[in-house]
Formats: structure tokens, C-alpha cells, sequence
């Protein structure tokens, strides 16, 4: 048997490359901002600096490698600043329903808004509240009490004569 | 909160009198001429099984005749005082604040275009009369598909987008589908009912009238002694031949059953679990249902929970009614003979655990009587096969029997005497029974000239009444051997599960038929074999019922065409009103299934996977993770458990993972942003998904 010949099943996904190198870490960081919808090459930069600085920091996360670590600071960077100007707890289904309305399409020009100063993006702050789901309304709890019901059986006359409680 | 019984009103119970007189009656007249022709030398044990069987399935046979004609009297006279819509009530209090009501669309795993289509319909027909102010939508999800699960979330923003319906549209998928229907109403009964007074449930195929809806509410305010008001749903929208046949028959013959029904059950109806509306206090008060002691298919979760849920009501004091005049109500019925059989299989089981409750302790004798009516509903096919077979042994026994002509030393013959006229008396009262109320429903349309023209007029109608009933016999057969094999199974408690159904139209095709019904046909051809060799005067009799097993195949194949069907449109045969003219929900429904050009950006592409969608599309993740509840971190075996589901994710693709790993996957708020990175880590060339 020539084992040479034997080759390991392609992957799926493919493994990570054994050494990142930041061209190569800054085309995919630009990839993503770009399907989060920021267009703007100078906007991408600062960004992806920030994420990067900020991955950096943080400590390592045990079965993600570090491209993927990176994304994922990279999308924390937007949930601060929703949390942050929308006053949002975090993590939270408000929070998550917030970032899924700005990348819905509702506010197109939200990295203006990102970039912009304090209180010059109320505008476009206000559209993004209003297009934020509610996919139910706050909790109205009522009790349901689960009902009896008494099955038939042959010797039940007979039971409820003896147990006249029953009856009741 | 129990309600106070009212006494009961006279006008009721002469209604319920003379209903159960006229059965009672018909049937002893009946069974009478049978006794008279087994009666000469004594009953055998056979004839007196013969005489029993007939007697429970004529006075079955009875109750629907004599329902129908009730309908036919209340809708030929257009008197009915005690109709629920014609009651008058007390002036609503001005105190009180208007009533609020919850629309709920309970969903499983169905045709997510189809549901949020006919949603829109329904509010857009809701939208039209001014009233929506009061209603919320609710589309509860059960669904377990992790693909149909993220689509569902994609139409539902896309509707609350087009219907700027923040706040008033809403969507929850449960964790877990607990208690299966009953419990997806539970659920929200107990968190979000307190908002609602009413609540009206739909299932995922219901259209309603926006006036219907308004209708109904305004029904419920005026009588607050009730607790639940069904309409009745009229078949619509399929395209092929059986569907057509039976939305025709549906909505010809239903409106005479309906209102037959209404006459003598009043206050003490049923509910049939749809296009119903239910005020949520009594509901959450005394519908809580229990779970059934020993195992399935009888024990366990109740499966028909409406029965009981309306039998619990009137336990209660509760009136439920059914609005047997409010129009405007619609359901979508099975495409093919097959999958009409499909949906038998889980209605059979949930009937037939009504066994159980028939004669449980505290329930009113109509409700009794509804859970009889539901179990005989199944109980009748295999009753009918064993009145045939016993039926088909008698008559051999019969040809055994040399006549005896001469006897001791009479010179003379004596002749056997016949009982010919008996039996074909008995025939001809059993056919009438059955056929009788069709031609009644005929009849109706000779008093409306809109309905008779909307039905293509008395020609193409009573043509399509006497091809409907060509159809029924052929198919009563087929129906009669697929309930008895699904009775049996049950009894063999071997469990149906909860499969979703096929709703839209498609055929069936040859090899489906012949493994569906090869055995049917193969019965037919022996049972004829055997009838002509042995008992040919009885072969003919039997004719009927083997030409429709022995043509099942075909029958279900060509009935399963939709060319057909629309080509018996063009005919003008089987017409139903809501064809000749539709109502302008139903159109909506068409524009909404039409339109291209959703409000959200995502559905207009078409994607091959939503799964894989959710992990790598920023916005489907974002939505999906925002959509999750709120859950305890989970333990170390299933966090390894998840870890394992990555690997296999990275190396073997989606496609190895089943439909639950991946729900378990994207169902963890952890794992998604996770996914969501390493999709958008690697090469994107070999990804294929990611730019």
C-alpha cells in the first residue's frame, strides 16, 4: 500500500493559515466592515486599527483562532457604541435587536453616525430606534391551571360511594 | 371564574327533542323492516351481529340526515331566532375600556411564504375596515426546521417592514414544543394573554374577513356569557381535481351542516380548533389540560385538544357557539386523496383518545356526545368493513340452504317467502339517507339566485352534485380500508408523532399511488374474485365498493391533477363561490404570494441554505441572535456536545449535521457570534458564502 497516495479529506471550511500575516488579516477585517456596511476606505482603516488594537488587549479566547477572535472584537466595537449612544444594557436582546436594525437597511448611512460627534447623528439615531423589533410585547403572565379530568373505569361508581368526598 | 349555568331556555330543548325523536324514530322504523326479514325462523348469532352493526351505523347515518335537513329548513325558512348572531345582548358598558384581541397563528414547520402571505392578507383585509387598532398578530412558531425556522424570522420583519407593524406584529419560536398545539396557545396564554380579552386562533392555511374578525368580536361583547365562537371554514384556494371536488361539496353541502348543527346543539357547540375566536379569561381559568395516564396512543399529551378544550368551557357554564352565518372564514384543504388520508392518520388518534373521555366524570352530555360523534367519525369505517364482510358470509350461508318445498305430508308446495320488497325498503332508506341532503343543498340554490349563479348555475351545479357523488362512492371505499388500517394501528398503539403536512398543491404520482394503494386494490380484486365464485347475486351489490378499490390507483392519480382541475373550472364544474367572485382577502392572498419585490433587502436574493445564511450574512445573524430567548447558560456535556457540532460544521459541511444538530447550533446565543467569525476567518474562496 502506497501511503503516499493517501490524502486528507478536504475540509470544509479550511484550517486557519499557520501564520497570519495583516495584509492578509486586514483584507478580511475590510471584507467585514464592508458587509456591515461601511464603505468609506478611511472609515475601514480606523476601524480595523481599532479592532485590532483592542483584540490585542483582550485575552485569548480558548478554541477560536485569532482571525476570528479579531472579527469578533471587531463586531463588539459596534455593540459599544449602540450600547453606548442608544443607552442599551449589553449583552441584551435589545442590544442584538438594535444592531440587526442598523444592518437591516433601515439607516443606510449609519458609519456617519458612527464617525460622527456627540449629538450631531440624532437624526439618524432616531431612525435606527424606530426601526428596532419588537418580536413580542412586555410580559402579561396569567395562570392556567392544569384541569382535572377523571377517566372512566368500571370500579369508579363504586370508588366514589366509598370515598363520598370524591363526589363533590 | 365559573360561569352561572342559565336555566335552560324551552325554544332548546324542543329543538333537541324533536332532532333526537327523528333519529330515534328512523332508526327504529328501519331497523324494524331488517328485524322483519331475519326475524322468520328465529335470529341467528350472525344476524344479530348483522342487526347490531346497522343499527349503530344507521342511526350514525341518521343524525347527519337529520342535521342536514335542519340546515335545510333554517336556511330555506331564514328563521332562526336563537342563531348567536341574531341574539340580542345588553349595550356594552361604556366603563369598560374597548376590548383588545389577539390574532394567533400557531406554525410548524409549514410554507413560510404561504403563512406571512395569508397573515398580510388578513391584516390588510383587517386594515380595510378601520378596527385594526384592537387586534395584534401573533405568529407562534413551533417549528423545529432550522432553515423554514430562520425564514420565518426574515418574513416576519418583512411584514412588520411593509405593514409598519412594530408593536402590533409579533413572532416567537419556543425552545421547546411542549404539548405540541395546546401547548403553543398555553404558552401564550400565560405570558401575554393579560393584554387580550379575545383571542382568535387561526391555523397556518385560515384566511379571515377583516369583518369577519370585527364581527366576531363585536359577537363576543354582546353575549359575555360566552366563551368561544367558531366560524365555519369554507375550502378554498387548491387547484387540483379531489381538492376542487371537495371544496365544491364543502361549500355547497357545509352551509346546510353547519346550520343544521347550530339548530340543535346551540350554546353547547364544539370547537374545531381554528377560526375560532376565545375570550382568553375562562380559557387560562379552566382549559389547562392534563396529561392522560398510561402511555400512547390513548394516555399521554391530549392530541384533539379542542374537543376538550370546549367540553372544559361548558363544564365550566361556559356557552360555546358556532356562528354558522358569519361568511368570511377559510381554510386550505389536502391536495390529494393521499395526503387528505395523511392528515386522517393524526386526526384519527386524537378522536379515538376521546374514548377516554366519553364517559368521564363532570362533562355535559353534549360534550359527550361530541367526543362519541369524533370517535364514531373514525369508528364507522371499520364498523362499515365489518358489516360488509359479515354481510358477504351471511349471504353465502344463505346459498348453502337447499329450499324445502314440501313439508310432512302436504301435498301442496310451500313456497319461501320473500323478502325482497323488506330489503330493498331497507337499501332504499339507507341511499336516501345518504344522498338526500345533496339534493337538498340543490334545492337551496333554487331560492338564491346570487348563490345559484355563483355555483355556475343549476345545470352546472346539480352536473357537478351528480359527479361529486360518482367521486364520493369511488372514494368511500379507499377512505373506509385507510380509516380502519389507521383504527387498527392505534389500537396496536403504535403512535402517529407529529408530522407536518403538505399543504400545496402537487400530483401524485404513479409510484406514490401504487405503494399507497396497491394494497387496497389488491383487497378489491380478491374480495371480487371470491364474492363472484361464491356468492355472485351478492357480487353485484358489492360492485360499488370493488370498482373503487380496484380503480384506486388511478383515481388517486388522476384526482391529484391539477391540469384536470382547472379544466373542470373551465367547465364550470365544481364551482364554489369564492371562485366565481373573489373576496377581496383572497386576492390579497394572490397579490402577496405574487409579489417579487420584498421590503427586505435579504429576501430578494434567494438562498440556497438559511442556515448557512445565519452564520455568514451579518444581518440574518444579528436578527436571529436578537429573536433568541433568554436562556441559563447551558452545562460543560453540552457546551462539549456544541463543540463537537463546530468540528463537524468545519470538516464534513452543513450537510452532515441533521435538522436538530443544526437547530442546536444556531438555537445557542454563545455559539452564533462564534460561528459568525469563523465563517468570516477563512479563505474566502474556498467558503464560497463569504466575499
Amino acid at each position: 500500500m502506497d501511503r503516499n497516495k493517501i490524502s486528507a479529506v478536504e475540509h470544509y471550511l479550511p484550517p486557519p493559515p499557520p501564520a497570519l500575516s495583516s495584509d492578509f488579516v486586514l483584507a478580511r477585517l475590510g471584507a467585514y466592515w464592508r458587509a456591515l456596511g461601511v464603505s468609506n476606505p478611511d472609515q475601514i482603516a480606523a476601524l480595523s486599527e481599532q479592532a485590532l488594537r483592542r483584540a490585542a488587549e483582550s485575552p485569548e479566547s480558548p478554541g477560536l483562532d485569532p482571525l476570528a477572535r479579531i472579527l469578533i472584537t471587531a463586531g463588539e466595537l459596534l455593540n459599544d457604541w449602540l450600547a453606548r449612544t442608544l443607552d442599551l444594557p449589553r449583552p441584551s436582546r435589545e442590544l442584538a435587536a438594535a444592531r440587526a436594525a442598523l444592518l437591516s437597511g433601515a439607516v443606510p448611512d449609519w458609519p456617519a453616525a458612527l464617525f460622527a460627534a456627540p449629538g450631531e447623528a440624532g437624526g439618524l439615531l432616531d431612525a435606527l430606534r424606530v426601526a428596532i423589533a419588537e418580536p413580542t410585547p412586555p410580559p402579561s403572565p396569567g395562570i392556567m391551571p392544569v384541569q382535572r379530568i377523571d377517566l372512566f373505569w368500571l370500579l369508579g361508581p363504586l370508588h366514589r360511594l366509598w370515598h363520598p368526598e370524591l363526589r363533590a | 371564574m365559573t360561569q352561572i349555568v342559565q336555566p335552560p331556555i324551552m325554544g332548546h330543548t324542543l329543538r333537541r327533542v324533536v332532532f333526537f325523536l327523528l333519529v330515534l324514530l328512523t332508526t327504529l322504523v328501519a331497523m324494524g323492516l331488517m328485524v322483519s326479514v331475519f326475524q322468520t325462523d328465529g335470529l341467528s348469532p350472525m344476524e344479530l351481529i348483522l342487526l347490531l352493526l346497522y343499527a349503530i351505523l344507521f342511526s350514525w347515518i341518521c343524525i347527519s340526515f337529520w342535521t342536514a335537513f335542519m340546515g335545510f329548513f333554517v336556511i330555506l325558512t331564514g328563521r332562526d331566532r336563537w342563531s348567536i348572531s341574531r341574539q340580542p345582548g345588553p349595550a356594552p358598558d361604556p366603563t369598560v375600556p374597548p376590548p383588545r384581541t389577539a390574532i394567533l397563528m400557531p406554525i410548524y414547520n409549514e410554507d413560510s411564504e404561504r403563512v406571512f402571505a395569508g397573515l398580510r392578507a388578513i391584516h390588510q383585509s383587517l386594515a380595510d375596515t378601520g378596527q385594526l387598532v384592537g387586534f395584534d398578530f401573533f405568529v407562534l412558531s413551533d417549528t423545529r426546521d432550522p432553515e423554514v425556522w430562520v425564514e420565518e424570522e426574515l418574513r416576519w420583519q418583512d411584514m412588520v417592514r411593509a405593514l409598519d407593524g412594530k408593536g402590533r406584529i409579533f413572532y416567537r419560536n419556543r425552545p421547546e414544543n411542549t404539548s405540541r398545539k395546546s401547548g403553543n396557545l398555553e404558552d401564550f396564554c400565560t405570558r401575554w394573554g393579560g393584554h387580550y380579552r379575545y383571542m382568535i386562533v387561526l391555523d397556518a392555511d385560515s384566511i379571515m374577513k377583516g369583518e369577519t374578525l370585527v364581527e366576531m368580536v363585536r359577537l363576543m361583547e354582546r353575549h359575555p356569557g360566552v366563551a368561544l365562537i367558531q366560524t365555519p371554514p369554507v375550502p378554498i384556494n387548491r387547484e387540483s381535481l379531489f381538492a376542487r371536488i371537495l371544496q365544491f361539496a364543502g361549500s355547497l353541502y357545509g352551509r346546510m351542516f353547519t346550520a343544521g348543527l347550530n339548530y340543535w346543539q346551540l350554546g353547547e357547540s364544539n370547537y374545531w380548533g381554528h377560526n375560532a375566536i376565545i375570550r382568553i379569561q375562562p380559557f387560562l381559568d379552566h382549559c389547562g389540560l392534563p396529561k392522560l395516564p398510561g402511555r400512547e396512543p390513548f394516555g399521554g399529551e391530549i392530541l384533539s385538544h379542542d374537543f376538550v378544550e370546549a367540553a372544559l368551557l361548558r363544564r365550566a357554564g361556559w356557552e360555546v357557539w358556532l356562528a354558522y352565518d358569519l361568511e368570511g372564514s377559510y381554510e386550505e384543504i389536502p391536495p390529494t386523496l393521499i395526503d387528505y388520508a395523511k392528515r386522517d392518520r393524526r386526526w384519527c388518534q386524537g378522536n379515538l383518545q376521546h374514548l377516554r373521555l366519553t364517559l368521564s366524570h363532570g362533562f355535559n352530555a353534549m360534550s359527550r356526545l361530541h367526543f362519541s360523534m369524533g370517535v364514531m367519525s373514525y369508528l364507522a369505517s371499520p364498523l362499515w368493513l365489518l358489516f360488509l364482510i359479515a354481510t358477504g358470509i351471511g349471504a353465502y350461508f344463505q346459498t348453502q340452504h337447499e329450499p324445502v318445498y314440501f313439508f310432512g305430508e302436504n301435498w301442496a308446495p310451500v313456497w319461501p317467502v320473500s323478502f325482497a320488497v323488506e330489503m330493498t325498503t331497507v337499501l332504499l332508506v339507507t341511499l336516501t339517507m345518504l344522498f338526500l341532503p345533496k339534493g337538498l343543498a340543490l334545492l337551496l340554490l333554487l331560492k338564491d339566485g346570487r348563490l345559484r349563479r355563483a355555483y355556475g348555475g343549476m345545470f352546472k351545479a346539480t352536473l357537478s352534485v351528480v359527479l361529486e357523488t360518482l367521486f364520493s362512492v369511488l372514494t368511500a371505499p379507499v377512505l373506509m380500508l385507510f380509516q380502519t388500517k389507521f383504527v387498527l394501528a392505534i389500537l396496536m398503539r403504535r403512535a402517529v408523532g407529529w408530522p407536518p403536512q403538505q399543504r400545496g398543491d402537487h400530483m401524485t404520482s404513479f409510484r406514490e399511488a401504487a405503494l399507497t394503494h396497491g394494497g387496497q386494490m389488491l383487497i378489491g380484486i380478491v374480495a371480487g374474485v371470491l364474492s363472484y365464485q361464491y356468492v355472485p347475486a351478492f357480487f353485484w351489490w358489492f360492485t360499488p365498493v370493488l370498482l373503487g378499490l380496484g380503480l384506486a390507483i388511478p383515481v388517486s392519480m388522476l384526482s391529484s391533477s391539477i391540469a384536470l382541475g382547472r379544466q373542470s373550472r373551465e367547465l364550470e364544474l365544481f364551482l364554489t363561490p369564492e371562485e366565481t367572485e373573489r373576496p377581496v382577502v383572497l386576492r390579497y392572498l394572490e397579490e402577496n404570494l405574487e409579489e417579487d419585490e420584498p421590503a427586505l433587502p435579504v429576501l430578494r436574493e434567494k438562498s440556497a441554505s438559511r442556515f448557512v445564511q445565519v452564520l455568514t450574512d451579518p444581518y440574518v445573524n444579528a436578527l436571529h441572535l436578537s429573536l433568541l430567548p433568554e436562556r441559563e447558560p447551558p452545562g460543560k456535556r453540552h457546551r462539549h456536545y456544541l463543540e463537537g457540532l463546530v468540528h463537524q460544521l468545519e470538516e464534513e459541511g452543513p450537510d452532515s449535521l441533521s435538522a436538530a444538530q443544526k437547530r442546536d447550533l444556531i438555537a445557542d446565543p454563545d455559539m452564533l457570534p462564534r460561528l459568525h467569525a469563523l465563517f468570516w476567518s477563512r479563505p474566502p474562496a474556498k467558503v464560497g458564502m463569504v466575499p
